[in-house]
């Protein structure tokens, strides 16, 4: 019986059925897919670091190093289970030509290595361990993604000439997020380039028990070892190698709340319409004494068979799909080991997608109890009053065109009903909106300052070598004496020790100098602007437990100096761990510095860069657009399309559900139809009561998407770009796109659906409908 | 007397191929500017659809109407509209009002269509006739607040207001009680004795006998025609033992 009640129901009304298994299907197909892509990502992940072996512990150091010391200290530590330490030769961009193209622009620091022993191996496309032959160069699998060149071009470094053998994977620095990238050559030819660069320390431990990390990291801090240089540990390499991945997956999830929210809506819509037309026949039941489970049974079957192929068909697409989405982790990061898991889990997902359905509709198949079995048989039709709207009466209305307001009043007498388009359209607003606003945010040039960044045009790195202050000086001389640079600052980096509240110590690393000249944004707080004053980065913050007003004790030339801590702000370099000072020392220990300047005219930029860099080649020189375009600009450009695809989505989510809707508006109100029409109503009058109610509502849930556009969507995209090591975050709009285009574009849309939509209204016979 | 509508040889069919069948078989029909009439006939004989067809509600696929001496049955669906709304006011069985307007919304509705701007004439207008139908105090009512009688004397002040040169009746009382039925058809002999002409389709010798002119319907066509003096409001009875004869004699 039930198959041939479901059969029946789905024959009257193809349409709304079809609509309603698309979006089940396209909710169910996001979940499985995102659940698939997270098993997957991890499983990489896992076993691309396990077959790496990728370090524990890593401290890059860049300066003289006492391997005897290092080596006594592994031996010595109980913990360790493995250590090495590995070079990082720098050559200078201008000094790296892959096929025809030379990396003189790109701002990565690449560096070149030979295969390690031990541990933190570099492997080739196939997992392997890569066994390099003189003359062979591996290139980072990044310069196969933006095709800089391709297996078997000549490479020269620094005027030597090299065959591109292959691509490789490194499990510490294959992340766009980690500023190093490391090529891979053979130990002779190492050692013959070895002269023209600059080395670089990796010291590398592996454990014997990762949950000793903590313990160690403490220890090598204060045992005073080689530490010129960042510090990173194995649970950050994993959180970069998630990164872009899994904002991807996240926001695939978003989608799929979002689009499991348009399936309810749609089926809470059809299925209220539904009850209303077979008022009477619900109550009939009832009188004759069926059970309200029974009554139940009949409606939910139906949405259990559109929930189950729905679900079916979603599970069967992302199988198709998961292959182009697991692309871009199968080429940075391999086969995952655990696919077949991967699978179930998207199955897991969909039945997840399928019991939350069939709860829902349940729960709206719980007004049945209001029914009332002898007013439904007498009447035929629901006597719940029109809610509202009783003071909007149309003999007061002098305003409005009389089908304007007709329209408008309906939609105040039937919130409930409407109710169902508009949050659709709230959801449209929503996902339209948001992407473009955090397009528009990361792609504008106040946002560096968000990121540690100033806003200044040129900034020149000093690392890597001795004498840098007397270096730095060189450079401020010049740049003195030079006209077009229209202000400037240095800022040093050292390390010093702070003292923990357990008194242990861990080193900090502090940018001295003046830090107001391109000021950076806040979050809490304010510049340093004193000798004892310290502004941490929000991680800094965190870890060191630390709040504005809090002090801290660094020991400076030996002596414990506390510093209150005047600032708390967002930063990406350096591995987000920075902290910023004005007092001054006189210690040699720098580690880097940075000379910032912004010119009198910007599009000087170029030419000034090549000046400086022909002057001062002891310098990185970087136009700071490059540096952002370089580090963010694959980001940026990934956001750009998803914001124009949501608009698209948002879009088609828009015209359907208007579409559906409208149908089932004009079959529920044909007895209305046919009262207006008879009274002498035009086809058109028709159409623009409609029309009206449709662009009502559009406006509302327009503005309403808006508004949580700017407060939700700015906590949401805040959190996302928090990962990028940003605190404080708030949307920089495009009024005309967000506000104005945006907002026409689906008020036109909803507009034309509707007239499309509502076209069947004319076709209503009078005498169908009235007679009696 | 100057004819209002005319209706020759019309014909309206339902059904497709072998299932198809004549509802209306080519009915000719005048009716009289002032005139009151019935029709009758038993369910099925076509009483409503000739209606339907003479106001223009429903196409028709053979014959032509005339009305007030526009060819009806040839323009558009607009104009037909307009017509409908200006020079016909409409009362059916069940109280076709629109569940979100009150009951005073409901009756302005269709005159303020073209005439916004003088909503609050048009209301006065309206309460006049709710006044005088004895339905003033309902105006802010909702529609399931009031009875079925007051609700059928709401519906006739709508098809006043605009002050028709016709009323279409379809089975006006058909849902009332005896005393509400009574009272309504006093109404319609009111708007009548005004000038405005009537054509009511019923199955209720008495509402018939009221009128003028009674046309009799079988199998889609007119069968028969009574006459009746123009009631003064005096032997009734008289009047329905003339009808009811004429439906024994036709077999209705």
């Amino acid at each position: 019986m039930y198959y041939r009640l479901i059969r029946n129901d789905i024959l009257k009304s193809k349409l709304i059925t079809l609509t309603t298994t698309l979006f089940v299907a396209v909710a169910a197909m996001l979940v499985s897919l995102s659940a698939i892509l997270m098993v997957n990502l991890s499983g990489a992940i896992d076993s691309l670091m396990n077959q790496a072996k990728t370090p524990h512990f890593m401290q890059m150091h860049s300066g003289d190093i006492d391997t005897v010391r290092l080596t006594n200290f592994a031996e010595q530590n109980s913990k360790v289970d493995e250590y090495q330490v590995l070079e990082f030769l720098n050559l200078d961009n201008s000094q790296i030509i892959l096929g025809d193209r030379s990396l003189a622009n790109n701002v990565q620091d690449n560096g070149f290595s030979i295969q390690s022993e031990k541990f933190d191996y570099l492997l080739d496309l196939d997992g392997n361990i890569i066994n390099v032959s003189d003359g062979e160069l591996y290139v980072p699998i990044n310069y196969m993604k933006d095709a800089t060149t391709k297996v078997g071009d000549k490479a020269i470094l620094d005027g030597k000439e090299f065959t591109v053998a292959g691509f490789l994977r490194d499990s510490q620095m294959n992340s766009m997020l980690s500023s190093s990238k490391r090529f891979l050559v053979s130990a002779n030819d190492y050692a013959a380039i070895k002269s023209h660069g600059s080395v670089e320390y990796l010291i590398e431990f592996r454990l014997k028990d990762l949950s000793a990390l903590g313990e160690f990291e403490t220890t090598y801090a204060s045992a005073g070892l080689e530490a010129n240089g960042p510090t990173i540990t194995f649970p950050l390499f994993k959180t970069i190698n998630a990164f872009s991945d899994g904002i991807m997956i996240a926001v695939i999830l978003l989608i799929s709340v979002l689009v499991v929210a348009i399936s309810f809506m749609c089926i809470r819509f059809t299925l209220l319409a539904k009850i209303e037309d077979d008022y009477r026949e619900i109550g009939v039941m009832k009188a004759i004494g069926l059970r309200l489970s029974d009554i139940k049974k009949i409606y939910l079957a139906k949405y259990a068979a559109i929930a189950a192929v729905g679900s079916i068909l979603g599970y069967v697409l992302s199988l198709m799909f998961k292959n182009m989405l697991l692309e871009n982790i199968r080429l940075y990061m391999g086969e995952s080991e655990n696919s077949s898991f991967a699978t179930s889990l998207g199955i897991i997902g969909i039945l997840l997608v399928y019991l939350a359905i069939i709860a829902f509709v349940s729960g709206v198949l719980r007004r049945f109890r209001k029914i009332s079995a002898a007013e439904a048989i007498r009447f035929g039709i629901s006597q719940e009053k029109s809610t509202g709207a009783k003071h909007v009466c149309l003999n007061k209305n002098k305003l409005l065109n009389t089908n304007l307001f007709f329209g408008i009043k309906d939609v105040l007498a039937r919130k409930r009903l409407y109710a169902t388009m508009l949050v659709v359209l709230v959801i449209s607003a929503f996902i339209s909106i948001v992407p473009q606003n955090l397009y528009n945010t990361i792609s504008s040039t106040s946002f560096i300052k968000y990121m540690g960044i100033g806003n200044y045009d040129i900034r020149l790195d000093i690392q890597q070598t001795d004498q840098i202050s007397k270096k730095a000086e060189e450079v401020l001389e010049y740049m003195n004496s030079d006209s077009s640079i229209s202000k400037y600052t240095v800022l040093t980096t050292k390390t010093f020790k702070t003292k923990m509240e357990d008194g242990s110590e861990e080193n900090i690393k502090i940018e001295l100098g003046d830090h107001s000249i391109f000021p950076i944004e806040y979050t809490e707080g304010r510049v340093p602007a004193v000798e004892n004053e310290i502004a941490l980065s929000a991680l800094n913050a965190n870890e060191l437990n630390k709040k504005v007003g809090d002090t801290i004790t660094v020991i400076i030339k030996g002596k414990e100096n506390k510093l209150t801590v005047s600032g708390i702000y967002s930063d990406i370099t350096n591995g987000g761990k920075t902290a910023k000072a004005v007092f001054t020392d006189h210690s040699e220990n720098i580690m880097w510095s940075v000379i910032c300047a912004k010119l009198s005219d910007k599009t000087l930029v170029d030419e000034k860069i090549s000046n400086y860099a022909d002057r001062f080649t002891f310098a990185k020189i970087s136009n700071i657009d490059e540096f952002v375009k370089q580090t963010f600009g694959s980001t940026i450009k990934s956001v750009e399309k998803a914001s124009f695809a949501a608009i698209a989505i948002a879009l088609v989510i828009t015209i359907l559900v208007t579409l559906l809707f409208m149908k089932m508006l004009v079959a529920k109100d044909r007895y209305s139809i046919a009262i207006m029409k008879a009274l002498g109503f035009t086809k058109l009058d028709i159409t623009v009561q409609y029309g009206s109610r449709a662009v009502f509502v559009s406006i509302i849930g327009i503005i309403v998407g808006a508004i949580l556009a700017n407060t939700l969507g700015e906590v949401l995209a805040g959190a996302v770009i928090s990962s990028f090591g940003a605190s404080s975050f708030s949307f920089s709009i495009n009024p005309l796109s967000a506000y104005v285009l945006c907002p026409l574009l689906m008020i036109c849309s909803v507009l034309i659906t509707t007239i499309i939509g509502t076209s069947s209204a004319g076709k209503i016979k009078i005498s169908e409908n009235i007679k009696e | 007397m100057k004819n209002l509508i005319i209706g020759e040889h019309i014909v309206k069919s339902f059904g497709e191929g072998d299932e198809k069948h004549n509802v209306l078989d080519g009915v000719s029909v005048d009716i009289n500017e002032g005139e009151f009439v019935a029709i009758m006939g038993p369910s099925g004989s076509g009483k409503s659809t000739l209606m339907f067809a003479l106001s223009g509600m429903d196409s028709i696929d053979g014959g032509r109407v005339t009305f007030d001496g526009n060819d009806i049955s040839s323009v558009g669906e607009a104009e037909l509209s307009d017509l409908r709304r200006t020079k016909m006011g409409f009362v059916f069985q069940q109280p076709t009002m629109l569940k979100n307007l009150n009951i005073l919304d409901n009756i302005i509705l269709p005159s303020i269509r073209d005439n916004r701007k003088n909503v609050a004439k048009i209301s006065e207008k309206a309460r006049g006739l709710m006044k005088r139908v004895g339905i003033a105090e309902l105006e802010m009512r909702d529609i399931t607040q009031v009875s079925g009688g007051q609700l059928q004397r709401a519906g006739i002040c709508r098809a006043l207001l605009n002050s028709p040169k016709i009323i279409f009746g379809d089975e006006p009382t058909g849902a009332l009680n005896s005393k509400s039925a009574q009272e309504i058809m006093d109404i319609f002999s009111e708007i009548n004795a005004g000038g405005t002409a009537i054509m009511l389709v019923t199955h209720d010798a008495k509402v018939a006998a009221r009128t003028e002119r009674i046309m009799f319907m079988l199998d889609g066509k007119i069968v028969s025609e009574l006459k009746l003096p123009k009631f003064d409001g005096t032997d009734i009875d008289g009047r329905v033992e003339k009808v009811t004869e004429k439906m024994w004699e036709i077999g209705i």
